[in-house]
């Protein structure tokens, strides 16, 4: 077991028993839950919309690199720069030579997860530049030091009361009564120096657009308009499946995708760039960047079984859904993205060391059935593991375990030898008072749970004994 | 001329819930069915494929296919070993004149609820059971087999049962066959916000198609001396007055 | 590139055709009705008017509500009569003088479409640039009811059609005031952007 996946286990256990960070998360999602039902509502036919947008993304997507060479050309002619990063340090790399080069002290940023997966922050930090999380949520846990608890809401796991010793300590003003509306305006203001102040404001993309050489970046806050209007570099950096073939096909994505994340219409500054002020405007960037990341999306895409995960518009609700991230949350998982979408990426983009992650589900499906985009996430969790169980190495004790079983399986009479065996085995230590010990070989059963039921009969021994026959066909 | 069926046990329902399977045979009988056990069935693969040791589940599908080649109808109870045939088999056996042969098995094989309701069309099974159940809708059922009204229709046509609604009835409850071990915390963190659930209605049962859940439910109810008891859906309806 | 070439020369799984036909929005009879359900819901003010006179005078009265400060307008000929005529005694920066100052207590800007559906106001940067709509507290929009659409499809497709992406660096939909639930989920105004968002249309025009 690789370490990160011991780390899992232990992370998992801790989380999964704490009432209180249970309770949380419950409240949460309940409220969640309500707006996303009241969101689906507001569309005559919600199915329509998730395979329109499925279509969308398989168009883009198959075609991948026409759309993105479209993109490049437009923002080019509207005088901006396009950067391939093949990987997180040459996109890292290129963001902090442009920093450096143009005498940058502070950056504000507005919420990307690609960010996070390239650690941009450090990289940039090292080079003395002050790099400010707009986001308030972003902000709360870059004051804490903590990576995002959840792709949507950042700080989920946070109470006002922790926010604001939070700010007292951070920000050096203390709010007493913990009001949510004060804690937001002590922020505003705290923020609002740092825009007015920062020479370059980097931001993510929710998609790029192909027919017009626009990124389109939605916040809630406005954070984003601010990051992307006062400083005079504005840096947009994206994965290079972000891409869509036409801006008209917004009027499906972007209901889709605040339905979908927090169960809004639409995300209240739904944000258009194509490139840096043109002559005549009366403000914004003089310089426009835009960073396709590959990281190992790529390799995704040759994978036919699994290019449809790239069609992940990072709604967040599968992670809402998931009955598994609700009882570990997300720091549990330990990676960038977390949730079934998470599960399904990481071990394709870093690699098997995190494969635990693909097993941590009980294949629920519920993420399939409320994902935006019908990518079919659980299917994706078992063609994950099948991959990695005949991988070399690993998995030897498993596979080992599986081909004893197999036999078993294979001849009916091993089958019931070895279930009769199992039972009166078990009998026998339950007996013994021995359930739940290390002498139980399930104990991981046994421990919290009522142990098995052990019958002293199976259903095959009954029914020859002629116990079930009535009007059964005679053999 | 009476109904033929031929009962898909699966393991560790023969091995650790007969009584789920007797239940079975005996609301079959008593709908008019004939039902025929094969002996020679042992396990449908489920628990390799899911550990994703496809290879070892293969030759266990092929197996089932010889075992249940003859058999016109197959009904079991349980929606994960309904949908490991009907939905994984045509994956697992992905090319070949054995891939066509699952796929027709797929077509010809039921859960229980959804062979009495959708294929014969019966929701009242002449079962009596004077009690308060609330029910839990196992996934693979929902949402593989896309089962939501079948087990509730049948629930409502039981004289004296009184159907209560639980919330987040369609969670999880975290069994996952090998997850629940694996993962333990887990598996028995979400089983006990199910046991919560269940708790909040009151119900003396609470039921669902698959016995995996119920077992699981079970040992968490079990643990905390809960009211409430696990039943599957079978025992109801094979109830009498 | 080549990497992606490579990867795409994986031919795509083969999927069954959809039904690309179905009506995913239910069509809008009465935009101007759903206009102004759509912005109560995201707690902005709409403000029907008749004729470019009762524009003004509720463009003053707006104006009379905010604290004393600097406002910033969007240099249009149909602005500068509006301002004129509502007869502020503020201090009006012009957006052919520059961005906006942080100190601003409102900005007045036109649009380049209303949308019914979503309760939304297209801009663009022809609206007096970026920060217009975003620096100051309170964004006051002066809109014509001939500016409404019915839904996202058909501004989208008008913008697509007037190249405005072209002919403007940035452009938004902006669908409500600035909000966050970020702390406890509970829904807090006036994040970084505008704590109100006023929207005047004039049904005359």
């Amino acid at each position: 077991m690789s370490s990160a996946a011991q780390k899992f286990l232990q992370d998992a256990a801790v989380k999964s028993a704490d009432l209180v960070h249970r309770e949380i998360i419950r409240k949460n999602m309940e409220s969640y839950d309500a707006a996303h039902l009241r969101g689906r509502s507001r569309f005559k036919d919600w199915e329509a919309a998730r395979r329109r947008c499925q279509e969308i993304k398989r168009e883009a997507i198959n075609h991948l690199d026409r759309y993105l060479l479209q993109f490049e050309e437009k923002v080019i002619a509207h005088g901006g720069h396009v950067f391939w990063a093949a990987n997180g340090d040459e996109a890292c790399a290129y963001i902090r030579d442009l920093a450096v080069s143009r005498g940058v002290r502070t950056i504000v940023k507005s919420k990307s997860m690609v960010t996070e997966e390239i650690h941009l922050g450090p990289a940039l930090e090292e080079k003395g530049i002050k790099v400010w999380e707009t986001d308030l949520g972003e902000f709360i846990v870059q004051l804490r030091n903590e990576p995002p608890y959840h792709i949507v809401t950042p700080a989920m796991h946070l109470n006002r009361q922790q926010i604001r010793e939070l700010f007292r300590d951070h920000l050096g003003e203390d709010i007493p009564d913990a009001d949510p509306q004060k804690l937001v305006a002590l922020a505003r203001r705290k923020l609002r120096e740092a825009f007015f102040a920062a020479e370059m404001g980097i931001s993510g993309a929710n998609f790029i657009i192909a027919d017009s050489g626009a990124v389109a970046i939605s916040t809630n806050e406005g954070n984003g308009r601010l990051s992307t209007s006062l400083p005079r570099i504005h840096v947009a950096i994206t994965g290079i499946e972000k891409v869509i073939p036409r801006l008209v096909d917004l009027a499906t994505l972007w209901p889709t995708l605040a339905t979908s994340g927090t169960g809004q219409p639409i995300t209240t500054y739904s944000t258009l760039v194509s490139g840096p002020r043109k002559p005549g405007e009366a403000d914004g960037p003089e310089e426009f960047h835009v960073v396709l990341l590959d990281n190992g999306r790529s390799g995704l895409l040759g994978n036919a079984e699994e290019r449809e995960v790239l069609h992940c518009i990072r709604c967040g609700a599968c992670l809402n859904i998931c009955p598994v991230y609700r009882n570990i949350g997300g720091h549990t998982y330990n990676t960038t993205y977390q949730g079934p979408i998470g599960s399904v990426l990481t071990p394709h983009l870093r690699g098997s060391e995190f494969q635990h992650l693909s097993y941590a589900s009980s294949l629920c499906g519920a993420c399939t059935s409320v994902c935006p985009v019908n990518i079919n996430l659980h299917h994706h969790l078992l063609h994950n593991r099948r991959d990695f169980s005949y991988a070399s190495g690993d998995n030897a004790k498993g596979r080992t375990q599986f081909k004893l079983w197999r036999r078993a399986m294979l001849n009916s009479r091993l089958y019931v030898l070895g279930g009769w065996m199992m039972r009166r085995g078990l009998h026998v230590l339950y007996g013994l008072g021995l359930a739940g010990t290390a002498a139980d070989p399930l104990r991981a059963w046994s421990r919290k749970r009522t142990p098995i039921p052990l019958p002293s009969q199976s259903f095959r021994k009954m029914w020859k004994k002629g116990l079930t026959q009535k009007n059964a066909v005679k053999r | 001329m009476a109904r033929k069926v031929s009962l898909f046990v699966p393991c560790f329902v023969d091995q650790l819930q007969p009584e789920v399977a007797v239940d079975t045979v005996k609301v079959l009988q008593r709908v008019g069915c004939e039902v025929d056990y094969l002996p020679e069935q042992t396990c449908c693969g489920q628990p390799a494929f899911n550990s994703g040791f496809w290879n070892e589940a293969r030759p266990c599908a092929e197996r089932f296919l010889r075992v249940f080649k003859d058999a016109e109808v197959i009904v079991c109870p349980s929606g994960s070993c309904t949908t490991m045939v009907r939905v994984f088999y045509p994956e697992l056996i992905a090319s070949g004149s054995a891939h066509e042969e699952a796929v027709l098995l797929g077509k010809r094989t039921f859960e229980l609820s959804e062979f009495l309701v959708k294929v014969l069309g019966v929701t009242d099974v002449g079962a009596t059971f004077p009690h308060t159940v609330t029910y839990h809708a196992s996934c693979h059922g929902l949402r593989e087999l896309k089962l939501r009204e079948e087990p509730l229709k049948l629930l409502r046509g039981v004289k004296g049962l009184k159907l209560v609604d639980m919330l987040r009835f369609d969670e999880c409850c975290g069994f996952g066959g090998t997850f629940a071990t694996k993962f333990e915390s887990i598996s028995v963190a979400m089983g006990e916000q199910k046991a919560d659930n269940v708790a909040v209605t009151g119900a003396e049962y609470v039921t669902a198609i698959d016995p995996s859940c119920l077992m699981h439910v079970q040992g968490i109810l079990g643990r905390r001396k809960d009211r409430a008891k696990t039943i599957h859906l079978a025992s109801i309806l094979a109830s009498e007055a | 590139m080549e990497r992606i070439r490579a990867g795409l020369q994986v031919p795509a799984l083969e999927h069954a055709d959809q039904n690309s036909e179905a009506q995913i929005f239910e069509t809008i009879q009465n935009p101007l009705e759903r206009f102004q359900q759509e912005c109560k819901a995201n707690l902005m003010e709409c403000l029907l008017v008749e004729g470019q006179a009762a524009s003004a005078q509720t463009l003053a009265q707006v104006l009379q509500s905010l604290p004393q400060g600097e406002i910033y307008v969007q240099d249009s000929p149909g602005l500068r009569r509006i301002i004129d005529a509502a007869g502020t005694k503020r201090a009006v920066r012009w957006s052919s003088e520059g961005a906006p100052k942080e100190s601003s207590q409102a900005t007045v800007t036109l649009a380049d479409a209303l949308i019914a559906q979503t309760g939304s106001v297209f801009v663009s940067a022809s609206c007096g640039g970026r920060g217009a709509s975003v620096v100051a507290p309170c964004h006051i929009v002066v809109g014509l009811v001939s500016q409404l659409v019915p839904d996202l499809e058909t501004a989208l497709r008008n913008a697509t059609a007037e190249q405005r992406l072209e002919n403007n660096s940035y452009a938004c939909v902006i669908s409500g005031s600035s909000r966050t639930a970020d702390i406890e989920k509970i829904l807090v105004q006036g994040a970084h952007g505008p704590i109100r968002l006023v929207v005047i249309v004039d049904t005359k025009a």
